[in-house]
């Protein structure tokens, strides 16, 4: 059975940013590769020019008025926030040392 | 035990303004219907108290005559947000998280005094065609509870199909509505791209997804649908089409209609006995002088793979907002902001979920994006463009909701492909932006449910309910 190598799914778990295990990666090298071998199929399709259907929406974007609306206040938006200090969202160190 | 939800929803307001019933008193039965039936799993989350109080309050006020959905019991697919009401998308990433706000569809329910039980469950983040990625455990199938509900909105039918709530709402990327109702043998719809706001909906594939009613019979369907549509300020997609009651067309005449049946629809990928429900209603169409014609149409074969790419993609770019930064779950492991998003997204996504970004991430980068998602979008425009043609001869494209009837839970669980397969039927439509609406037509060998897809052009759903509800009273 054809597989991904190691590197590869470590890139692939790089773009996404989601870490795996090396349990995880071996599980990945198969799965992974038999869905990209799926959508590889697409090169066959004989269609190599036309327009691009982004979405079925035929109008084009309409905007909202340009006028104040309901406001969220922080204290709601703060209840689903992992970890804050006062107003602010704590994270872990950003930069490096 | 009472039995008014076994009623429909003309007699139930009927009962409700004549004063013999009140809303407590449907709220208490569907409580006690869930509970009798729990092993479903249909819910993830109840909303029980808030539910009884509101339905005592509403016991209070004047029944409002001209609104048949007044009081009526409704669940919700965890999907869709409800303020104040856990909102988990059946994942640990979104456990804990009870939105601020509620989605368009939730307050235009509430403007009709509907009354919302719980959440139901699904797919996690909608990824899945059975309803098992759900970090909340798989529904069962109440035809069959040894059997898969479908999916990805596997709660939703299965608390209509076991006749916990009458309706449900559910939603529709790649057949989330249609074929989990084609396998628990309810009337699914998911409406025409941009009929129904998508504000609040968690987003898996925004040009894909759609929300719609989940009901037992088409003339609920139709009602339910009534009061979801409009153009919202909220959702840039959605269509200025004006309000139209659905219903209007139901019980009129069908005889000099046109229907198509791609032949890809009836070839070796559907199960034979599928194939023969589909034969039967071909009769009853042709001896009701509706012309049926099998026609070749390009592109449905390619169906799952750009139903790959696009969902996958899409799914990788809206799923990013999920960090651990400002909702959603938080890896308690992380000594840097890296790690926090590596370790917040590999412990709260589960792996289907996580196998989809990935494919997604690296489908969208670099050159990659010319190769498939280009590609996909071109062939996407000629799908959409062959359904054009099609629709310049017939009113409808029929077919079959799936190509096998429900099976086990216990089936196929290593196979990272067959949940797209599942659908494979059904995403053209969502590729198209197209309505498509799934009704029962029959049973298989195993006495489990088997789907009729009815396919209409856009924004002619009044006209599928009437075909739908025409075919509903013929095949009983």
């Amino acid at each position: 059975m054809s597989k991904l190598t190691k590197e590869e799914v470590l890139h692939v778990s790089h773009l996404a940013r989601i870490g795996v295990t090396e349990e995880e990666i071996e599980n990945y090298q198969i799965t992974l590769k038999q869905l990209l071998d799926d959508v590889d199929k697409i090169k066959d399709i004989p269609i190599n020019h036309g327009e691009l259907l982004v979405t079925p929406v035929e109008h084009g974007a309409i905007l909202r008025n340009d006028s104040d609306s309901e406001m969220i206040a922080f204290e709601e938006v703060k209840k689903n926030i992992p970890a804050t200090v006062g107003n602010f969202v704590e994270v872990p160190v950003m930069v490096n040392e | 035990m009472n039995k008014y939800l076994n009623l429909s929803i003309q007699e139930i307001h009927e009962l409700l303004l004549e004063k013999k019933i009140t809303p407590l008193d449907l709220v208490k039965e569907a409580y006690q219907r869930i509970e009798e039936k729990e092993k479903l799993n249909s819910f993830i989350t109840l909303n029980q108290s808030e539910a009884i109080s509101y339905a005592k309050q509403l016991g209070e006020e004047e029944v409002e005559k001209e609104n048949l959905l007044w009081g009526i019991p409704i669940a919700i697919k965890d999907n869709i947000s409800t303020k104040g009401i856990r909102t988990t998308c059946a994942s640990k990433m979104l456990e804990n998280y009870v939105p601020i706000y509620d989605a368009t569809v939730i307050e235009k329910i509430k403007e009709k005094k509907m009354i919302i039980i719980g959440k139901t469950n699904m797919d996690e983040f909608a990824m899945g065609s059975t309803s098992r990625t759900s970090y909340f455990g798989a529904p069962k199938n109440p035809m069959n509870e040894a059997k898969i509900t479908g999916g990805s909105s596997g709660g939703s039918a299965a608390c209509v199909s076991g006749g916990l709530v009458p309706l449900a709402l559910g939603s529709d990327t790649g057949g989330s509505i249609r074929q989990p109702a084609s396998y628990t043998g309810i009337v699914g719809m998911k409406p025409t791209y941009g009929r129904v706001s998508r504000y609040g909906l968690i987003a898996f594939a925004s040009s894909l997804d759609q929300i719609g009613p989940m009901t037992r019979t088409v003339y609920e369907n139709a009602l339910l649908l009534n009061c979801l549509v409009g153009k919202d300020s909220k959702d840039l997609t959605s269509r200025d089409s004006s309000i139209e009651d659905f219903t209007r067309l139901i019980g009129k005449e069908i005889k000099g209609m046109k229907v198509a049946i791609p032949n890809y629809f009836v070839s070796e990928i559907v199960s034979s006995e599928i194939i023969e429900k589909l034969h039967q209603v071909v009769d009853i169409l042709r001896q009701n002088e509706v012309e049926v014609d099998y026609i070749d149409m390009q592109y449905l074969d390619q169906a799952v793979t750009l139903y790959q790419i696009i969902a996958m993609g899409e799914a990788s770019s809206n799923l990013a907002r999920f960090d651990g930064v400002k909702f959603g779950y938080r890896s308690p492991k992380a000594d840097s902001v890296e790690e926090m998003y590596l370790n917040s997204r590999s412990e709260g996504f589960g792996r289907e979920v996580k196998r989809r970004i990935m494919v997604g991430s690296y489908l969208l980068s670099g050159e990659n994006a010319k190769i498939y998602y280009d590609k996909a979008l071109m062939i996407r425009n000629a799908m959409k463009q062959e359904f054009d043609k099609v629709f310049e001869k017939y009113d409808f494209v029929l077919g079959p909701v799936t190509t096998t009837t429900a099976y086990g839970l216990e089936e196929n669980l290593d196979d990272s492909r067959k949940s797209f397969m599942d659908d494979v039927l059904v995403i053209p439509v969502n590729m198209a932006g197209l309505p498509g609406l799934s009704i029962p037509m029959g049973k298989g060998k195993d006495d489990m449910p088997i789907g009729l897809h009815i396919i209409g052009n856009k924004l002619e759903e009044a006209k599928m309910y009437q075909l739908a509800s025409f075919l509903e009273n013929k095949i009983k």
